[in-house]
Formats: C-alpha cells, structure tokens, sequence
C-alpha cells in the first residue's frame, strides 16, 4: 500500500512538470497564425519582461552578492547568525506588499527625486570606499561586526539625502511616467537580492576556510585572499545565482503588474513604463474567451515565459550540480 | 632593564646538555609568558620556552592541550579568529610578533605554515608556489621559475612535478601535495616553520620520506613540529616541548626527555599511561 | 598606498552593501507598520479659516511641500468631498474641542460642532435612514482613550466584514476566504508532497534524480504560469466538463467551470508542492541512520520501517513544510487572479448552509485585497491606508509563520544532534 502511495505522488510530480508544456502545445495545436501585430507585441512583451529583469537585477546582483561576500568571509560569526534570517524574512514579504510599497510610498518621491538618486548611487559607495582607506586600517580587528557599525551612517546618510531632496524646488529630471524601469528595478532587484543572496551565500560557504587559512599564513590580506583564492573558486556558483536571480524576476508578477505602468512600449530609456509578459497574462487572461485569437497568443506568450525561465533554472542547477559535487559544504564554512 | 629581565620567568637562552657540557644555543623564537583566551577559554597559561635555531623542535601533548594555538600564535593567525586575547611575547630574531609597530603581513612571510590536511588552491602546481612570490610584487616570468625551481627543490618534488607544472596541484598525491605546500611556504624566503602534525595524513611511506626531508629542511630552517606520534617526535627532535592543559610542564633536548623525564606529567604521558 | 589600503576599501564597500540590505529591511518593516497601523489611530479633526473667508472642517488625508488635502463632511457619497487647498490659503488652524465626526455604517463620514444633540440632528438630516456606526469627539480624547478606540478600530477591522466602499473597512471575508483556501491547499498538497519526499529518501539511481531535478525546476516556475494551467486546463477543461456532466440544467451559468476555491486550492497545491517535499526530505535525511537500521535489523520491512517510524520522528520536518506552504500560498496572489479571487464575493465559501464547504464559489483573499485596494479602489484617499492595513496584516501572519517555521527546524536539528552524539 506505501509503495502505491509513494509511487502516486512521484507521478504526480513528474507530471505536473510535464503538464505545463504540455496543455500549452496541444491547445495551440492545430496551429494558426497569430493575429497581425500579434508577434510585435509578443515581441514588446519579451522586452518588457527582460527590461524589467536587467534593471533589477542591476540592483539585486550588487547588493546580493556583496552581502554575501561579507557574510561568507569577513562576517563575525554571530552576526552571520542574524544576516541570514533578516534576508529571509525580506524574502517571506509577498511582492504584492513589496509593490504596494513601491507604489504608495517609493513612485511619489522617485517622481521628482531621480536627480537625487543617481546621486546617492555614486556619492554612497564613493564615501564607502574613501571612509575604508582611511580608517579600515584601525578598525581591523572589528571589521567582522561593521554593518552593525555602519548601519546607522547608512540611515543617516538616507534621511539626510530625503531632507535636501525635499528642500529643493525644481525637478532636474522629469521622467516620463511615474512608473517607470527606474522604480521596478528598486523594487523588483530588491525582492530579488534575498535569492541571488543565499545561492552566492551557499556557494561561497563551499570553499574550504583552509584555503583562506592558507593564504593568510602566505602573507596576504583577507581582502587578497578573497579576491585570488576564494572568488575564483565560487565563480560558477555566483554565475547561477545571476542566472536564478534573473529567472525569478522575469517571471515576478505583482510588482511589475502595480508598478510598471504596464504600458506596452519597448525602449532603452530607464524613465518610461514597460509591460512584461506576466502583467499582460494577469490582465488579459481573465477577460479573454477560450479559444479565441488573444486566448492562444496569450497561451503562446506563456510557453514563452515558461520556456525562457525553464532553460535559465535548468542552466544554473547543472552549474549548481557541478559546483556541489567538487566540493562538500558546511563544514568548511570560512 | 635588569629588573624587567630578572622578572621575566626562567628563560633556556642557555640549555644545559645533559651530557654535562653547555654550550649557548641561538634561539630562534623566543616565547615569553604567552597566555591566550577565546572568549572566556583560557587555552594557553604562561608558556615560556625558546626555540633553538637551525633545530627540529616537537611540541607534544595530550589533544587539546592547545598545541595548535600555540602555533598560530606565532604567526598570529589567532588574530582572525574573534574575540581571541593574547598576552606576553613572542620574540623572533628580537622583534615582538605582538609589538603594536609589527606588520603583520611580513611577520608572516618570515614564519611559514604546513597545516594538517595538504591544502594546495585549486590552482596549477606553479601558480600554488608562485602564490607568496606574487604577494611580494615579484612579476617577471624568469624571476619566478628561478624561486620557484629552488623552492621545489628544497622540498624534494622538483623532480617528480617539473614535467607537470601547469597542471591543477589536486591532482597530485597526498604526499606529493604536502611536499607542495611546504615548497609553497618555503618560496618566500622564512626562517622559521611551523608544522601542525604534517605527517598525520600521510601513509608510512610518505611518512618516511617527509622525515628525510625535515632533516634536510633543518638545515637551512627553524622547524617547531607539532605532533601526536611519539616516536615521530623521538625519531626527528633534537629537542621537545610538553604541553598539557596550556601549560608548559617540560622543555628539554629529546633523548634526555624521553629517557629521563623530569617531571611526572611528562613520564605519564610519554609511558602512555594517559593521553 | 598603504599596503591592504585597497583590501580595507573594498571591505567597507561590501559591508556597505550588507548594510544597505539590513536597513532597507528595516525601513520596508518601519513603512509597513506606520502606515498599516495609522489608519486605526483616531486623528484630529482641523477647522481651517481661509483667507477667502471660508471656514472648513475634516481631517486631513495628506500633505505635501505646498498643499493639502482635507476631507470634509461626505453628504453624497464616500470619497466625493474631497478638498485641495494650498498653505498659502490658509489663515487660521484650530482644533475645538467640540468637534465630532460621525462614522456611517455605509463608509462616509460626517463632520461638525456640537454637542451629542447637533450630532444626532446633523445624523438624522443628512442620512435618515443610515445607520450610524460611531460618533467620536476626537480632539477632546486623552491618550488613553485614543489607544482604547484605536484598538476598538483594529478590532473592528479584524472581526467584521467589508462594507463596499468602507473607510478601512472589515478584512473579516478576505481572511476567511484565505484560511479556507490554505486548509484546502494543504489537505491536497500534503500526502503528494510527503509521498515524493518518502520515495527521494528511499531511491537513489538515474529515477530520483530525475524527480529530483524535476522539483527544482518546478519550483522555479513564475507563479503566474501555474495559473494559467490553472485557469486552461482545470477551470476550463476539467471544470467545464463537471458542469456538463453533473450540472448541465444550471448551464450557462458556471458551477465549476468558472474560477472557485476548489480549482485554485489545487493551482497553490501545485505551486507549493516543492517546499513541502524539500522539508520533508530534508527532516527524513536528517534522521540517522542508526535509527533505521535498528529497525531493520528487528525485522520490520522498509515500508513499517518508514510509515511507523521515521515519518513519525519526521514530524517537525512535515510541519515546517506545510507551515511554509502556507506561507508561500498566503502571498501568492498572480496565480489566484486568474483562478476564482474577486474583489467582493457575494458569500462566503464556508457557511452554515450544506455542505457547509462551497467549493465551485469564488472567494476574498488578504493578498489579493492588497492589489485591488490599492490600484482598483474608486476612493484613492481610503484605498491606500486600506491596501497598507491588509498588507500588514498579511505580513504579520507571513513572518509569524516564516519564524515558527525556523524554530522547528532549530530544533530538530537539536533533537537530532543530540541523538546522534
């Protein structure tokens, strides 16, 4: 009877991976062309959908990864305790509350703040690095606790930049509308960083501390240690929480569908809305008769969104794979 | 000057033989009073013993007695381990490793380290010994054959790997990866090394030319060798330390150790009658 | 450059970067919490004299560098008395004592001056037959009494139903209509879900790998696809054919061939499915071999061996698994759109009427009563406070589950090390 049952539920399984594909190709089967302009706006919506993932993940890749660079190597070990769950509990948040936020309270500000913004984004990690030349080297001993340290420089640093933004009058760019690739990418990269976060985590904690222990007793920093020995060996594994990262985002819905204007137009300018194929599979789908043209060409867009994010995973869990069979995890943990 | 002296604890700058003649022996490595705590653990209580230069030295002990603590502390790889305190000195060639003028870095070059386990990068077998050369800022291809070639040398595998420098170091065998790791250590020039149980992972072959290869190194090097095989220890010292629960109970030449010891900790431990 | 210079500036960099992560974690929970909790808080009512001479009275809804927007009695509808008026217009701020806002059970709201009788009049006058849910004298109210009322609110909130176009109207329907979706979902996910992870821990070989490598991939799928098999193949192909064979004299109308909590608690089971088995496997694997093999070896088959005793000592695992299924189904909202979720639904779908459990209806959902408020309400002013109220609301009940989710697992892993040393 226990065999039965467990034969069941792997069938089960199974099948629901092949159903997906499946339904899709026998109802667009027997094939009929695709309304005129029905390929242009299939085309608008991949733009869409891959504008959306490139803006995100230009803010979820840096953030992911270097948190986890820290929290793999420099991190004191009770802290690392702490990172870990604060970014699960950021992944924990539905992405309709990410969008509301996005929505309500980011897209007003961003309106009129996009000067600000860039700003922040070089004067930032400009006095990071600046603040590291000059007192890192005193603070050596402590640098495994120093986003605890810096966390209220960080805060300080955003009301400061929300004050002076609020105090100047004139709007220096005016983006086209107020949901645009600008406000996606904030908030799409950072419902994604959780994700890219724990794949690089995962595969940095892979690399034995003994290397790292190796080196320094050579002479070298931690900081060279990282950059010769330990980024080079997690290299793939970094790779495939890129590629995850950006098969998450491709296929996210909620917050491109509040946060993205969905106005189906396809260009390299950050500052204008974008509609992706999952918007537009959330919007028309309910509405559309089975078996009529926009009911197949939406079934079409989704064996599409389905393929696309398909080859990606099945991309980065053959790196993953490989990753995890030359190398044992956990205890090794630098 | 001279009360600071006389306040220190009893130093072997000059070790009595027991043959009855003495002679003042170079001391390579001085450790002072060298206490250590993680966290709350004191691990190390007091230890003062120097290490003659040119000379193999074992540290042997019970496990846990904090024989590898010690070693890390003096290349002060205890540093990256959190809340770690270090108190006393530890003297090599006069300079404290602990002085707050020391750069950490270069006290590491001149204190190489042979771990456990064989841990060469997963890199080819030239770049694992040009990785030290590479810190100092050496660049030029000849430069560093030559350093490299006389590094493997030195640690008798150049002729075994010369055909297979560009290969990836893993795909050496234990001993050969050893043997790489102290030509990697070796190619930046140290004057002391420091090995914990080098041999342990090894089978009794290997095991048999690591041994040679520790006499030949003696020549040149400091070596302080920890290690839990007695008869290892016997067989490569000229002299010994005992260390049990963080504390130094003995120091002495082997032979006279091994046959004679002073204390009973030692007899007990080396009888094996605990440990 | 001093030497390590560049390493020490590169580490502040990165630190920087785990810095902004935690921070921006922290403002994301900070604007959930205020603006979640903000509308429940009895706010002053302002009397503002304009330099036009016009005196006005409300409270206000939201400012900016030069303006503000101040809602004022709302006579016809709720959401139609809005006023725009800039800072410059205004001479003069007070706030009486005697001012009251009346709370109509229909949504809109009242505002004057008075005592409990210019109350009542204004009432009766304006809305005859309207119920009045509360009259509050706000700015005559302690602090204690506002945290009292305050609570008042969030209670009402919590434990009633939503009025159509209510201030911050009753989550009551959108939670139960949550709580039955995720019951349902875990009753069909749950035995697959265990099943598969029983067969990954018992076969190894090119078989398990394949399964293996099929639920990672499953779990990567958008959401939004499950739906639209959800939609195509279950609604519309599964449900249509229920309606002609058991219910063709209702046709046209939909019984099952339209969305309903039925065919969306099959789509989040689907989703899901990944997490329940990664759990349970991950418990099974974690128990030790020891364990096992003393029962083999006392002759009970594999099959006993696994149903009377690791599963049972697996037990935590299967509880985090299903804990963070619900989770994961609490917040997926894409997938539901398309499967049976409406705005309002005409009746709950468990009720006292038999079968009690009315799987064909359509149902309220907290995640999706998030999206719809906040960019399908017709009163912008009540949509959003209301959209950040359900949201906090979908949070809490989120991380309060994520964190009972990781206390199990700590201790199993406890229990179990325990065990194995």
């Amino acid at each position: 009877m226990g065999e039965v049952v467990v034969a069941a539920g792997t069938v089960v399984v199974l099948g629901a991976l092949l159903i997906i594909p499946l339904f899709l190709i026998v109802n667009l089967l027997p094939w009929k062309p695709l309304p005129i302009g029905g390929w242009e706006r299939l085309g608008v919506l991949l733009g869409g959908s891959l504008k959306a993932a490139v803006c995100a993940l230009l803010v979820a890749v840096p953030l992911g990864i270097a948190t986890a660079v820290f929290n793999a190597h420099f991190c004191a070990p009770r802290l690392r305790g702490w990172i870990k769950p604060s970014l699960e509990i950021l992944e924990a948040i539905p992405t309709v509350v990410l969008g509301l936020i996005a929505v309500a309270t980011l897209a007003p500000w961003l309106k009129l703040n996009i000067a600000t913004l860039l700003a922040t984004l070089v004067v930032v990690p400009a006095l990071l690095l600046g603040a590291g030349m000059i007192f890192g080297h005193r603070l050596r001993r402590h640098q495994g606790w120093l986003p605890i340290g810096l966390l209220p420089v960080v805060l300080a640093i955003v009301a400061l930049v929300v004050a002076v933004a609020s105090q100047r009058s004139e709007v220096s760019i005016v983006p086209a509308s107020p949901w645009n690739a600008v406000l996606i990418g904030l908030a799409l990269g950072l419902a994604a960083v959780p994700l890219v976060f724990s794949i690089a985590a995962d595969a940095l904690m892979r690399i034995p501390a003994a290397h790292t222990q190796a080196a320094l007793a050579l002479g070298a920093t931690r900081w060279q240690a990282l950059t010769s020995i330990v980024l080079p060996a997690a290299a793939s594994g970094l790779v495939a929480a890129i590629v995850l990262g950006a098969s998450r985002c491709i296929g996210e819905t909620m917050i491109v569908l509040m946060a993205s204007g969905n106005t189906p137009l396809l260009g390299i300018d950050p500052l204008t809305g974008l509609r992706t194929i999952s918007a537009e599979l959330a919007l028309g789908l309910p509405e559309a008769e089975p078996s009529s043209d926009v009911y197949r060409m939406l079934l079409l867009a989704t064996l599409a969104l389905f393929g696309l994010t398909f080859v990606l995973n099945l991309l980065a869990e053959r790196v993953r794979a490989s990753l995890r069979r030359t190398s044992t995890p956990g205890m090794y943990a630098a | 000057m001279e009360t600071l002296l006389s306040s220190l604890p009893d130093i072997p700058t000059a070790i009595a033989l027991e043959s009855g003649t003495s002679a003042a022996v170079e001391i390579a490595l001085d450790v002072r009073a060298l206490s250590l705590w993680y966290g709350k653990r004191r691990v190390l209580e007091d230890v003062s013993f120097g290490v003659p230069a040119r000379k193999i030295t074992a540290l042997v002990g019970p496990s846990g007695s904090g024989k590898s603590s010690l070693l890390r502390c003096v290349n002060r790889l205890n540093d990256e381990i959190a809340e770690c305190r270090v108190e006393g000195q530890v003297l090599i060639g006069g300079a404290d490793a602990y002085a707050n003028d020391t750069v950490v870095h270069e006290l590491r070059r001149r204190v190489g380290m042979v771990f456990q386990r064989p841990n060469p990068f997963p890199l080819t077998v030239y770049e694992n010994v040009a990785y030290g050369l590479r810190l100092l800022g050496m660049k030029h291809r000849r430069e560093l054959d030559e350093h490299i070639e006389s590094a493997l040398r030195s640690a008798s595998l150049w002729d075994e790997v010369a055909a297979r420098l560009d290969e990836s170091a893993l795909t050496l065998s234990l001993g050969q990866q050893q043997r790489l790791v102290i030509a990697r250590a070796l190619a930046v020039g140290p004057e002391i090394l420091l090995m914990d149980e080098p041999a342990s992972a090894l089978d009794p072959a290997a095991t048999l030319r690591f041994e040679e290869l520790l006499h030949r190194l003696a020549e040149r090097y400091t070596v302080l060798l920890v290690t839990h095989n007695m008869q290892q220890a016997a067989r490569v010292s000229a002299f010994t330390a005992f260390l049990h629960e963080g504390r130094l109970i003995e120091f002495g030449e082997t032979d006279a150790l091994f046959t004679n010891p002073r204390e009973r900790q030692t007899e007990d431990y080396i009888t094996g009658r605990y440990g | 450059m001093r030497h390590g210079a560049a390493g020490d500036a590169g580490t502040w960099l990165i630190a920087g970067a785990a810095s902004i992560c935690l921070a921006v974690m922290l403002m994301v929970l900070l604007v959930l919490l205020s603006a979640g909790l903000a509308p429940f808080w009895p706010a002053s009512l302002v009397e503002l004299q304009l330099r036009d001479g016009r005196s006005v009275l409300g409270e206000r809804v939201a400012t900016s560098d030069d303006t503000l927007i101040l809602r004022t009695s709302e006579r016809e509808r709720a959401g139609g008395a809005y006023m725009r008026i800039a800072d410059r217009d205004i001479a003069a701020q007070t706030r009486a004592d005697d001012a009251f806002v009346i709370a109509l059970a229909d949504g809109r709201r009242l505002f004057g001056r008075g005592d409990a009788s210019a109350a009542a009049v204004m009432a009766r006058e304006v809305a005859s037959n309207a119920i009045v849910e509360e009259t509050l004298r706000p700015n005559a109210m302690g602090t204690p009494t506002r945290i009292a009322v305050f609570f008042r609110h969030l209670g009402r909130f919590l434990g009633t139903p939503s009025v159509a176009s209510a201030s911050v109207g009753g989550a009551l329907p959108a939670l139960v209509g949550t709580v039955t979706l995720v019951l349902l979902m875990s009753l069909i996910v749950m035995p697959f879900g265990v099943a598969t992870a029983v067969y990954l821990h018992e076969r190894s070989g090119a078989a398990a790998r394949l399964v293996r490598s099929a639920i990672a991939n499953l779990a990567g799928v958008p959401s939004i696809v499950y739906g639209v098999l959800g939609l195509g193949l279950f609604v519309h192909g599964f449900g249509a054919s229920i309606d002609r064979a058991l219910y063709a004299d209702r046709l046209p109308v939909p019984t099952f061939g339209s969305g309903g909590l039925l065919w969306a608690a099959l789509t989040l089971a689907l989703l899901t499915l990944p997490v329940v088995v990664v759990s349970v496997e991950e418990g099974l694997a974690r128990i030790p071999a020891s364990l096992r093999a003393g029962s083999l070896a006392l002759g009970a088959t594999r099959s006993e061996t696994m149903w009377r005793l690791l599963l049972p000592a697996a037990r935590p695992a299967l509880l985090t698994g299903l804990i963070l299924a619900i989770a994961r189904a609490a917040g997926a909202v894409a997938p539901l759109m398309l499967v049976g979720v409406v705005k309002l639904a005409p009746a709950l779908p468990i009720d006292g009427e038999f079968p009690y459990l009315h799987p064909s209806r359509q149902f309220m959902h907290l995640g999706f009563a998030v999206y719809d408020a906040a960019l399908a309400s017709p009163d912008a002013m009540r949509g959003i406070p209301r959209a950040f109220a359900c949201a906090l609301l979908l949070v809490g009940v989120v991380i309060a589950l994520n964190l009972t989710a990781i206390v199990l697992r700590h201790r199993l892993r406890e229990r179990y090390r325990a065990l194995e040393s």
